[in-house]
């Protein structure tokens, strides 16, 4: 009896934390492994992944932010960067099927494609579970994980935390800066910073 | 989506679909230097819409004001008006919806004293619903000069009554231990103590903000322990925040101490690692961490074989001393080989640690297998030298070191999944370094393995104290089977945590052909062709039977025990986060020593109500089968092996690795300091 009111406490415990799934994925710590489909159906792990850098981006094409991003290049600009540096760069979209928003697989693959996105893969993770793992709030969220498994930022695409396109000229673009200064050895100046945009539509 | 429209024409009032803005202005006493002069960008959403906080929570963006001045005006920040908590998902933001003004005050110096002020407004926000939009909008007021303007009293006189209230006599400060910020607050309004209040902090990415706060009240202080944030962004000298309580909210400020500390901690998980003074205390960790391996479960059928080797060998010390320099060899060469082999796997990626390769089903039941062959010909159901061709037979004969050899490698085979105390330390150090040092560690405690037998075959002393060799020799290799069997019957349980049933009656059926096989290879003359061929045929008959249900069953529910819940780190961070108490059995059924500790002490009716008493959540991380996420907290714990025992004792304090023998004795030592706090 009492062991089964400790399971029981416990089980309530984990009914009313609905942010349980957060305080996961941690900075210097090793990133959660995921395995996902793509647009295509193919199924990627992070494992797959392991010697090589992997940036994520959570995207959601119905979101202002992520247009602002798209529409100004600015996105495709940082993926073709990172990609050409060696790196494997994954999208991910991580909108319910109840949010409006939601896109089938086809869809978002022809989305990113019109956008002439330079995304390795574009994931689909429409149960949230990748998402969670990493606790990724907005849309963009993006993280860069280094060739040994290690998260190793967190936070916003940029330093100006606004919808409008002409902020992106002055501001300093993380993904970029944090990739070029992992792959010259260096600690990064700005490994959590505080991501804007969107709320993932979970 | 932004308004460009509202540029050209600037307005006191802009609107969209979703929100209809307006500047307004209020000045009770007069525009006029030295009085009260405000500005404010009245808000009305759309029913559901919303607007930010100046921290918006998980998602969002404050609302942000650019103003253009004239000469002697200067303008403060916004007066924010106590925020909403708008739950969305598994996230939690903080704003306004309906009708919400954001004041402003401005200060009037004598350089604007008798001219109309021509105030100029750019307001960003954004507005959301389930879709956020960004928008925009260009607002121009003019201030006539010396005019009363009263006519949006009502508007500031809610938002001022909106405001947290900010108490002369409340006394803040917080605290930094862990990943948790402890938060007291003194000289809150009597009518509050008791109440549960909810903590926004100012500062952004400070905290996940759908997490809930643990708190309680002593002595009217409110005591709030809140969970920071694992990607946190920020670590201000003073925060301040707002408490919100019901309708009143009340804005306090606290200096913030300890960041340091946490960061300090926070780069190694684990104090295990950080103990080591370096490389050298490593060696030597490893090398009595190899010595007290021999006191391992696991190694009790290889205790076996050596005792047998020392009874033939009694009398001839040469043989002796070559058995043991043998032994010594064989266990380091093989330690050394599944070392370097591990460092190869996981530098190629894989998600593996010690004791690895009994995660794979065809190598327990190859084991398995070898241990009926070694049990069958210590019962004498068949000699070895009447199975292999003479030539192998005569050279075995001639070179008993290799046999030693050879027990040196089962020794390392079959013990290496079992950490023993120290061991698991030095190991997971062993695997942050160059592979060479690794190597060398690995070398230490093999040495450390080996050299009980290797000090015993040196030492003359040793062996006179064994009887002179007689008939007992004989009595005493049957009696060895029966480990040897015992070992057989713990590989077969392995394999059936692993793929089932199923495979463990393949495995068996297996079994039974091989030793029918043996027993009529060694039969004399003709009896040995009629039988043993067509026993062979039934062996590899079995084989192929078998090997479909040999594979990995891929997601077998664990099987969980009253009191224990499988671990996952979701479930471990959940659970810590709620502030209770944690303790993680890291066990494996390959594992013997974890067997022992279980059977001993963990299913011990007495700790499980220790435990209960503390309040402890008991998890328990099975790594039967390959399982990356374990691996992976293992290799945070600075180990790479189980069992690992650790008790996470709630709050800010530190985690607790306990000895890899378990005993309820220091489950209650561990257990001792967790005095029952307080139902929060």
């Amino acid at each position: 009896m009492n062991t089964a009111r400790l399971s029981a406490l416990a089980l309530c415990a984990s009914l009313v934390l609905p942010a349980a799934a957060w305080a996961v994925a941690t900075v210097g710590q090793p990133a959660p492994d995921f395995t996902a489909a793509d647009t295509t159906g193919k199924r990627h792990s992070l494992a797959d992944y392991k010697g090589k850098y992997v940036v994520l981006e959570w995207v959601n094409p119905g979101c202002p932010f992520v247009r602002k991003h798209y529409s100004s290049n600015n996105m495709q600009a940082t993926q073709r960067e990172a990609v050409d540096s060696g790196a494997v760069w994954l999208a991910v979209n991580s909108t319910s099927p109840r949010s409006g928003d939601y896109l089938p697989p086809s869809d978002m693959g022809k989305w990113m494609q019109g956008q002439q996105a330079a995304a390795s893969a574009t994931l689909m993770d429409a149960d949230g579970k990748v998402g969670m793992a990493y606790g990724a709030k907005t849309t963009p969220h993006l993280y860069i994980i280094n060739p040994q498994g290690t998260l190793i930022y967190a936070g916003a695409i940029d330093s100006k935390p606004s919808g409008r396109v002409e902020d992106i000229a002055s501001a300093t673009n993380y993904v970029k800066a944090g990739l070029k200064e992992a792959q010259a050895d260096k600690p990064l100046s700005h490994a959590n910073t505080r991501a804007y945009g969107c709320s993932v539509k979970y | 989506m932004l308004l460009l429209a509202a540029a050209a024409q600037a307005a006191s009032t802009v609107e969209t679909p979703n929100v209809r803005a307006t500047l307004l202005a209020y000045a009770p006493e007069g525009v006029a230097a030295g009085q009260p002069v405000w500005l404010g960008l009245q808000l009305r959403h759309r029913p559901h819409w919303h607007t930010y906080w100046k921290n918006p929570g998980d998602s969002g963006l404050p609302t942000t004001f650019e103003w253009t001045l004239p000469d002697g005006v200067t303008a403060g920040g916004i007066e924010w008006p106590a925020p909403r908590p708008l739950p969305f998902g598994p996230l939690v933001n903080y704003g306004y919806e309906g009708t919400v003004l954001l004041p402003v005050p401005l200060d009037l110096s004598d350089a604007a004293r008798g001219r109309d002020l021509r105030v100029r407004l750019r307001a960003d926000w954004l507005v959301c619903r389930e879709t956020c939009i960004p928008e925009s909008g260009d607002f121009e007021i003019v201030l006539p000069a010396g005019r009363v303007l009263a006519a949006n009293r009502a508007a500031f006189e809610t938002a001022r009554a909106a405001r947290p209230a900010v108490l002369s006599d409340v006394r803040a400060a917080a605290q930094v231990r862990g990943d948790t910020l402890e938060v007291e607050v003194a000289g809150l309004p009597v009518r509050l103590h008791g109440a549960t209040l909810r903590l926004l902090p100012e500062t952004e990415g400070l905290i996940d903000h759908a997490r809930p706060v643990p708190q309680s009240w002593q002595a009217g202080r409110w005591q709030g322990r809140v969970p920071l944030s694992s990607q946190r962004s920020a670590s201000p000298e003073r925060l301040a925040m707002v408490l919100l309580a019901g309708a009143d909210s009340f804005r306090v400020d606290a200096p913030v101490a300890g960041w340091r500390a946490a960061m300090d901690a926070a780069v190694p998980a684990e104090p295990a690692p950080a103990a080591l003074a370096g490389f050298a205390a490593a060696l030597a960790l490893a090398l009595a961490g190899g010595v007290l391996l021999n006191l391992m479960p696991c190694v009790f059928p290889i205790l076996s074989l050596k005792v047998l080797d020392f009874a033939r060998h009694a009398d001839a010390r040469r043989t002796r001393v070559l058995g043991g320099l043998a032994y010594t060899v064989g266990v380091l060469l093989s330690f050394l080989a599944l070392a370097g082999a591990l460092i190869a796997l996981r530098a190629g990626g894989e998600q593996l640690g010690w004791g690895f390769q009994l995660q794979e089903p065809a190598f327990v039941a190859a084991l398995a297998l070898l241990f009926t062959l070694i049990g069958l010909n210590l019962a004498g159901v068949f000699e070895v030298r009447g199975l292999l061709p003479g030539s192998v037979a005569g050279w075995r004969l001639h070179h008993p070191a290799a046999d030693a050899f050879l027990t040196g490698v089962l020794a390392v085979v079959v013990a290496s999944p079992c950490t023993a105390p120290f061991m698991g330390a030095a190991l997971g150090f062993a695997f942050t370094l160059p592979a060479a040092q690794t190597l060398l560690i690995f070398a230490a405690l093999g040495l450390g393995l080996a050299l009980p037998y290797l000090l015993a075959s040196l030492v003359p002393a040793v062996a006179r104290l064994l009887p002179k060799p007689g008939p007992w020799m004989a009595r005493l290799r049957t009696l060895l089977a029966f480990p040897m069997f015992a070992t057989v019957v713990w590989l077969l349980w392995v394999l059936g945590v692993q793929v089932g049933v199923a495979g463990v009656v393949g495995l068996l059926g297996v079994l039974l052909a091989v030793a029918f096989a043996v027993w009529a290879w060694a039969l004399p003359g003709r009896s040995r062709i009629g039988l043993g061929v067509p026993a062979l045929a039934l062996a590899a008959a079995a084989g192929v039977w078998a090997a479909p249900a040999l594979r990995p069953a891929g997601d077998v529910p664990p099987a969980v025990e009253a009191g224990w819940m499988p671990w996952t780190p979701e479930r471990e961070a959940s659970l810590r986060a709620s502030g209770q108490p944690v303790f993680v059995d890291f066990t494996a059924a390959w594992c013997i020593t974890c067997q022992v500790n279980k059977r001993t002490t963990l299913t011990d009716p007495a700790v499980l109500a220790d435990f209960e008493r503390a309040g402890v959540a008991l998890l328990r991380a099975d790594w039967t089968a390959r399982d990356p996420a374990i691996t992976a907290a293992l290799a945070q714990l600075g180990r790479s092996g189980v069992p690992v025992y650790v008790l996470y004792p709630g709050g800010a304090r530190a985690p607790l690795v306990l000895n890899e023998l378990l005993s309820p004795g220091a489950i209650r030592t561990a257990l001792d300091p967790l005095k029952r706090k307080e139902t929060l």
